[in-house]
């Protein structure tokens, strides 16, 4: 273990992180500010408040990983660092959710790739939800605050193989196409962001607010799961909590009680709106859990005559919005065009296949380029989203039914996303969907992919970002909470993640839900002091 | 040890038409007459816990915490089809192989968590209740029984299926296992993997022995 690492450091120098596995009794602990989750949105609430003084508790339900757990190991990081240990899924199974469980959240296990919410977002969101406070030159310091914040600049670093086959592809069709920022510091350029950066160069939460807020006394409990929010009359008076087992899954008995004058929400979009359900707080218009977004992925995967080696290199420092906006709202879905990396676990999860043919499909994996298309989700009347409700045991599960005009967006990301690897020299392409062969023309492939059937399961759909579900708005009946995340009908409760986004961002979230904590954050300490 | 109720008559597994159809593994599927509570007995689904060393392993040290023997005996006879001409060709090599990729899903199987466990414990009941073996995976013999070729006839089936709920479980079935076997280190040269960068590895002090 390194005195180099922050979280070593930290944790020897005295920070008030409590382990909540080796709990024995239950216990209770008060704050001015109880903050529900450790990711984008909890750790920048937690740091702004801590230095202003508030005293702060956060609450992770997942566990305290740092570099001594980060060996670049695919089966010990899905199992521990996800949700459901990589498992988790749509209600019907058919979309894959990649979800961070863990101190840091998502941030901790995403691919660093840092996108201001996109100038059309905000404008859909002042039209259509009345949140006028969020124009684009309004939110442009919080914006830059939470750039510095991350170290977040674009990757100057050549793209690599599997990176450049995007660029090279989009040049030569004439797309657009431009270099990502990334929330990096002293990156080795190793391509290990997904399963926890190894040398601390990762700028997520992990890596600054959650030690920010813990400098500044805030307290930590992880492997702590929150269970409902307790109102006395008009107000949250204590969160109740569960604390899970060594094994980090299996709740252990012990029982956590958190009393504060105010609680921040930021479990997630699939965590926040199961923790309202189960506390059956006010929801008038029964708007909890509905409009949940996901920026549903397809992907196709390319074979390239030289080795491309996508398991190594940044994972992701080529986009195209080529596709993005250019059908405005009421046109076909829209999508953003990004690079997988490919390590052998997850390559062999996504490709759906067995036998011989897998073994001969993966035995390619040096020389294999994939593309995946964002769906920009959640502008369209007939991309309503999905639905996080409770299962028998009171976990959250969403449901996120496929519609007609996201199908004939999958097949025409296909489409795009196979033409471009084409123009970029691949041999041969393969959309990744049971039904799909290797093509090694485009015009084969082009009239191959007119022909797959668009149905679940059969078109492999994945999700790295979970939206919505707990949305702002200015209107209560449409909305949970209003443009400052502050909830409609109970006084002292906030919510500070990706679960108010009212459609889905059309670009990779984190940004957005650090800049919007920023701005809540700073609002909420403001209004707390003035009523002490 | 996971302790579980042994499923019999008065206790059956929880696989009432409703609420298998409710779940993410049930999906919309017609169950014809099969009666899914009546006549169970002797489904044991209790987790193996130790067994005794398979052929060449020579450590059974492993505790099963979730999969039963039955689940084992499933996988035992799924994986040389779900791993066709990736199998060590050496018998006590391939043994080891099959036997550690098993205790990997089980142990990825830990980390579920409950709800996951709990559709997984269906899938795994239906196909190892002869019944729904017999009608929905159209195996007619048990899977200690079951060849390869026959193994991999029923994977094809469900994934060519026409309803949603035997893709699920293909899918279900085939990406634990995939992600298991090459997944690991003792499989990275099937896909041509070398591992994390040797460089790194020597300078990073996590590596380091404490």
């Amino acid at each position: 273990m390194s005195m180099n690492d922050p979280i070593a450091r930290g944790l020897a120098s005295g920070w008030n992180v409590v382990d909540a596995s080796k709990l024995t009794e239950n216990q209770t602990a008060e704050a001015d500010v109880v903050v529900i989750g450790t990711g984008a949105g909890g750790g920048t609430t937690a740091e702004i408040l801590s230095k202003q003084g508030f005293s702060v508790i956060l609450v992770e339900e997942g566990g305290l990983y740092y570099q001594k757990d980060f060996k670049m190991d695919e089966q010990t990081a899905y199992a521990s660092l996800y949700q459901e240990g990589m498992s988790r899924t749509t209600a019907d199974g058919a979309i894959s959710i990649l979800q961070g469980r863990c101190v840091g959240g998502s941030t901790t296990v995403n691919w660093t790739s840092s996108f201001r919410t996109p100038e059309q977002t905000l404008n859909y969101w002042r039209d259509t939800f009345g949140l006028e406070g969020l124009a684009p030159d309004v939110m442009a310091p919080w914006f830059e605050g939470r750039e510095e914040r991350h170290t977040m600049a674009p990757w100057l670093t050549p793209p690599n193989q599997n990176n450049s086959i995007l660029r090279d592809g989009c040049e030569a069709l004439g797309y657009s196409w431009q270099t990502i920022p990334r929330n990096v510091n002293g990156c080795w350029n190793s391509g290990y962001c997904g399963v926890g950066c190894p040398t601390n160069a990762k700028q997520g939460a992990l890596m600054t607010t959650i030690p920010g807020a813990l400098d500044n006394q805030a307290q930590m409990f992880h492997g702590l799961r929150a269970e409902r929010l307790v109102m006395k009359q008009d107000r949250i008076d204590h969160l109740q909590a569960t604390a899970m087992g060594s094994d980090g899954v299996t709740p252990s008995g012990v029982t956590v009680t958190l009393k504060a004058k105010h609680f921040v929400v930021a479990a997630s979009a699939i965590g926040s709106p199961g923790l309202l359900l189960r506390s059956e707080l006010p929801d008038p218009y029964d708007r909890v859990g509905k409009r949940s977004f996901i920026h549903p992925v397809s992907a196709t995967v390319a074979r390239m005559p030289a080795k491309v080696d996508p398991f190594y290199g940044a994972p992701q420092s080529i986009y195209s919005d080529e596709f993005n906006f250019k059908n405005g709202h009421d046109g076909p879905v829209g999508y953003k065009l990004e690079v997988p990396p490919l390590h052998p676990g997850m390559a062999a999860g996504v490709v759906p296949g067995h036998g011989q043919q897998q073994r001969d499909n993966l035995g390619q994996l040096p020389w294999l380029q994939s593309v995946i298309a964002l769906l920009r989700d959640g502008f369209h009347p007939d991309s309503p989203g999905g639905t996080v409700s409770l299962r028998d045991d009171g976990s959250p599960a969403l449901d996120y039914p496929m519609t007609d005009y996201l199908w004939k967006g999958i097949r025409q990301s296909y489409l795009d996303m196979a033409e471009i690897q084409f123009a970029a020299g691949a041999e041969a392409v393969q959309a990744i969907h049971m039904d799909a062969a290797w093509h090694t023309s485009w015009k084969e492939a082009k009239a191959a992919i007119n022909e797959l059937p668009m149905k679940p399961h059969r078109a492999r759909i994945f999700t790295a970002h979970q939206m919505g579900g707990c949305g702002m708005g200015s209107n209560p009946e449409e909305s949970v909470v209003n443009g400052f995340g502050e909830h409609h009908h109970v006084a002292n409760l906030s919510i500070h993640d990706a679960s108010i986004f009212p459609t889905s961002i059309g670009a990779n979230p984190q940004l957005s839900v650090y800049a919007l904590a920023a701005r809540n954050s700073v609002r909420l300490a403001q209004k707390l002091a003035a009523k002490s | 040890m996971l302790d579980q109720p042994t499923h019999t008559a008065e206790n059956p597994p929880q696989l009432s038409r409703r609420s298998f159809l409710k779940t993410g593994v049930g999906g919309a599927l017609f169950l014809g007459t099969v009666s899914m509570t009546a006549g169970l007995t002797g489904c044991a689904t209790a987790p193996a816990g130790r067994i005794s060393p398979v052929k060449s392993r020579m450590d059974a040290s492993y505790q099963f915490q979730f999969l039963s023997k039955d689940d084992i005996a499933l996988f035992e006879a799924l994986l040389p089809a779900l791993f066709a001409g990736a199998l060590p060709e050496e018998p006590n090599k391939r043994q080891f192989e099959i036997a550690a990729t098993i205790e990997r899903i089980d142990q990825g199987i830990v980390q579920f968590g409950a709800p996951n466990q709990k559709e997984l414990r269906k899938l795994f009941d239906l196909l190892n209740f002869a019944p729904t073996r017999i009608t929905l995976a159209r195996v007619w013999s048990d899977w200690p029984s079951v060849t390869t070729k026959e193994a991999d006839a029923f994977l094809k089936r469900w994934r060519n299926s026409r309803l949603g709920l035997l893709n699920n479980g293909y899918i279900a079935l085939s990406k634990i296992a995939n992600v298991a076997f090459y997944g690991h280190r003792n499989q990275w040269h099937l896909t041509g993997y070398p591992g994390p960068p040797a460089w790194m590895v020597e300078a990073l002090p996590q590596f380091k022995n404490a």
